[in-house]
């Protein structure tokens, strides 16, 4: 019996230790541990109303968008507001900006060094210059007396990358280009978001910027340059990963269960994801009534599961028997995993068939049977397939647009109310709840996609999926976590969000 | 470049005039200038409470591209969001950096001094390895406005008692070149240019906030494109309406930084052209005080 820790988890947003026991080759217990904790709901207890979509979009520097388009939503309930078809248009215009900005970052930064070894990269032979110039990049530094010689992409914990020179060389010639293809994303976003990360323009009632046919195509050129990348490039890498990493395909598998709150206002209002459930293959629509937070196991003193318009959060840091900052979000009492693959199986249940049609295709070239897809791999697949087909869709949002109509409705005071905004993150569903008293908030809860996904034990001491999908993952002891660290990263942690 | 001794040395007592310290460090400073600009600068990046946007905003970078930042400019020796690096290699890549020194030390998000346990980074309070950092750093750089006032983690009740970088350092008693970036997120020029500006030139000027000059001396508000609406009095009444934005609660009169001028993600957009009012994200009390909302609908009816 061993304790192998992983501590800090990088190449991820925010602070996690994953702590597992591992026997006889395999992971019999996992705990998942979120570090830091900052207390923005408590913080927005007494504000004016309107300083939520500006406060709560700071919870993560990855996602913004997604929290000011919950918030937003959260306040139009409470002071009974109603975004045009423009603004909603222009939301979800934004927020697949971010998501493809989101998706090519997790791919490449965080996740393909997981499976990509820089040394290979060294014994490059062929002849591209591209790569040759990294080649010889590579060996300058490996060869200088530097501290940390190739920083940041050595040193690496060890362990069975990819081998081969010239896929190696290539990946990392995509790691490159990828960090200007989420710029270009992120410019992209900023055209109707004001500036990111941290959007202006997003406020409740739509979206200030307006429509202009300039600004519609100047975004309809920067999401053609984003879509080719998407489509011929990550999409072909993922692939690529699925061949030379099988075991993957089957390490992670989590509960199966899917929870999503649905995403992508169309101009109607309905969204282009729907909302809904997925457990043991069954679909049913969703019910948020049936979501507590509980806290057994987290470092706050609240006694009993709380529905999040109920919520409170009293921090509690040393806790007996707690030993995360995150909460333990249950939906009718159980855990659920959400993400990209929990949205794709949810829209797939309601009959959507250019999922379908996508997760077969891609399941296909991957060389991967349909139950593949509840597994690290088949998160990294699905989260590609979402990417193309976003692109995709985007293309349809700019042309339902009315340029000249307004995009967003008037503002108009209320003292009282309550509202629930529902959205997705890029890593999975986003709820805000706000209740306002008095002209003030007198309530703000999150629950937030890596809550869900990083959650500690349940009260009753189940484990949160990522905890459920370590178990059973075979770990080679000198590889030091490598194996844990390709499972957790294929949920994508966020943890800034997670505790918020 | 080419840049001899004595340039060194005489940005060396630049630096060492601009921090108001006294001539006996001179040597030291020169060497690590020119340490620095031989090649690729080392550079240890430290996330607290931190929402990691500061890190995004720096990969937002137009000229040099991020691509050309990671593999030409710096030697990112330890970031947590960029590092290969994990687990046991992280710290160990960590200890070996802190081991050789003389890195510039990036610090992003809010040191919990209140309560430690608010943020570890592999088993150790935030703030104990900030320190650790701190005292083998050539220069310390506080990106984003947790790391230079507090930020949002700081605004009150603040349960964790969320400080800046400078408190955690002050605290400790370790004096070490400090630069303030303030922004939630600092514009990803203000980053690249400062830590240029440190590394080839020296010491920038800094004001009392010991942000840079060139950076911060100027407000928002006197380049801004409403600024003859302003003094017209044509004001947006409502949310997204044409006019200047200050009745709505634009804190461009009071926000330094040169947003007006530059724009943000290669300059497509920013705040007030995309018709929202600046909530003065620079500021040293950005969201500090409950009381000042950032927009004023809710104040009875804009005044016209």
């Amino acid at each position: 019996m061993a304790l192998v820790v992983l501590d800090p988890v990088t190449r991820i947003e925010g602070h996690l230790r994953i702590d597992t026991r591992v026997e006889d080759g395999r992971v019999v217990e996992a705990w998942s541990r979120g570090e830091m904790f900052r207390g923005f709901e408590d913080l927005l207890a007494g504000r004016d109303p309107l300083d939520a979509p500006v406060i709560t979009q700071r919870i993560c520097g990855v996602c913004p968008v997604s929290h000011a388009i919950a918030s937003c939503r959260a306040l139009e309930g409470a002071l009974g507001l109603a975004a045009p078809p423009n603004g909603r248009l222009l939301r979800s215009l934004v927020l697949g900006a971010n998501y493809l900005q989101s998706h090519v970052l997790h791919f490449y930064q965080l996740s393909a060094l997981d499976f990509v070894d820089v040394e290979a990269v060294l014994s490059y032979g062929g002849p591209d210059p591209g790569l040759r110039e990294l080649r010889a990049w590579v060996e300058g530094e490996v060869r200088s007396n530097r501290v940390l010689p190739a920083a940041p992409f050595l040193p690496r914990l060890p362990g069975n990358y990819g081998e081969d020179p010239r896929w190696s060389a290539g990946a990392l010639a995509h790691y490159l280009e990828a960090l200007e293809v989420r710029t270009e994303a992120h410019r992209m976003a900023a055209i109707f978001g004001g500036k990111l990360p941290h959007t202006a323009s997003l406020v409740p009632g739509g979206v200030t910027t307006g429509v202009d046919a300039e600004a519609v195509e100047h975004f309809r050129a920067r999401l053609r340059q984003v879509r080719r990348f998407v489509e011929n490039t990550y999409l072909t890498d993922v692939i690529e990963v699925a061949r030379r990493f099988p075991a993957y395909a089957t390490a992670g598998r989590a509960a199966g269960r899917y929870l999503s709150f649905g995403a992508f206002e169309e101009g109607t209002g309905k969204p282009w994801l729907p909302a809904g459930t997925v457990s043991g293959g069954v679909y049913a629509p969703l019910d948020t009534g049936r979501i507590a937070e509980e806290v057994g196991s987290s470092r706050y003193a609240s006694r009993k599961p709380l529905h999040p318009r109920e919520g409170e959060i009293r921090p509690e840091a040393s806790k007996a028997g707690a030993y995360s900052w995150l909460q333990a979000p249950r939906y009718g009492g159980v855990s659920y995993e959400v993400g990209p693959l929990a949205r794709l199986q949810v829209a797939a249940a309601t009959g959507a068939q250019p999922v379908r049609e996508a997760l077969s295709h891609l399941l296909a070239e991957a060389r991967m049977e349909p139950a593949a897809l509840d597994s690290a791999l088949g998160r990294h697949a699905a989260r590609a397939a979402e990417a193309v087909l976003l692109a995709r869709q985007m293309e349809s949002w700019l042309d339902a647009l009315q340029p000249g109509e307004p995009s967003v409705a008037p503002y108009t005071a209320r003292p009282e109310g309550r509202g629930e905004g529902l959205t997705e993150a890029p890593r999975g569903a986003l709820g805000h709840w706000i209740e306002v008293r008095g002209q003030k908030i007198a309530r703000y809860q999150c629950v937030v996609p890596s809550t869900w996904n990083f959650s500690p034990r349940g009260d009753g001491g189940d484990p949160g999926p990522v905890e459920a999908a370590l178990l059973g993952l075979a770990v080679d002891p000198d590889h030091k976590g490598l194996e844990v660290a390709r499972v957790v990263r294929s949920f994508d942690p966020c943890i800034a969000c997670a505790v918020h | 470049m080419a840049m001899d001794r004595r340039t060194f040395l005489k940005d060396a007592g630049l630096l060492l005039a601009g921090l108001g310290l006294g001539p006996a460090l001179r040597p030291q400073f020169a060497q690590a200038l020119e340490e620095l600009a031989a090649g690729r600068a080392p550079v240890l990046w430290l996330q607290g409470q931190s929402c990691s946007g500061c890190s995004v905003s720096l990969l937002n970078s137009e000229r040099p591209g991020p691509a050309e930042l990671l593999t030409r400019y710096l030697s990112l020796y330890f970031h947590q969001t960029l590092s290969a690096a994990t687990g046991d290699a992280a710290r160990e890549a960590l200890e070996r950096a802190i081991e050789a020194g003389g890195y510039l030390l990036v610090t992003e998000g809010s040191v919990p001094l209140a309560v430690p346990e608010a943020c570890l980074v592999g088993h150790e309070p935030y703030g104990r390895l900030l320190e650790r950092a701190a005292r083998r750093a050539k220069a310390v750089l506080s990106v984003g406005t947790c790391a230079c006032f507090g930020g949002i983690p700081a605004a009150p009740p603040n349960r964790t008692g969320a400080a800046p970088t400078a408190q955690a350092l002050a605290k400790a008693g370790i004096t070490v070149p400090l630069v303030h970036l303030p922004g939630c997120p600092p514009h990803p020029a203000w980053m690249v240019g400062n830590v240029v500006h440190l590394l080839r030139v020296g010491m920038p000027a800094l004001d009392e906030h010991l942000r840079p000059v060139r950076t911060y001396g100027q407000l928002l508000h006197d380049q801004c494109p409403h600024f003859a609406e302003y003094g017209r009095q044509e004001f947006a009444t409502a949310l997204g309406g044409p006019g200047c934005q200050f009745k709505l609660g634009c804190q461009g009169v009071i926000t330094h930084a040169d947003c007006s001028h530059r724009g943000w993600n290669g300059g497509v957009n920013w705040c007030v052209r995309a018709r929202a009012p600046c909530v003065g994200c620079a500021r040293p009390d950005f969201a500090r005080d409950p009381a000042y909302a950032f927009y004023r609908l809710n104040e009875g009816g804009v005044p016209a």
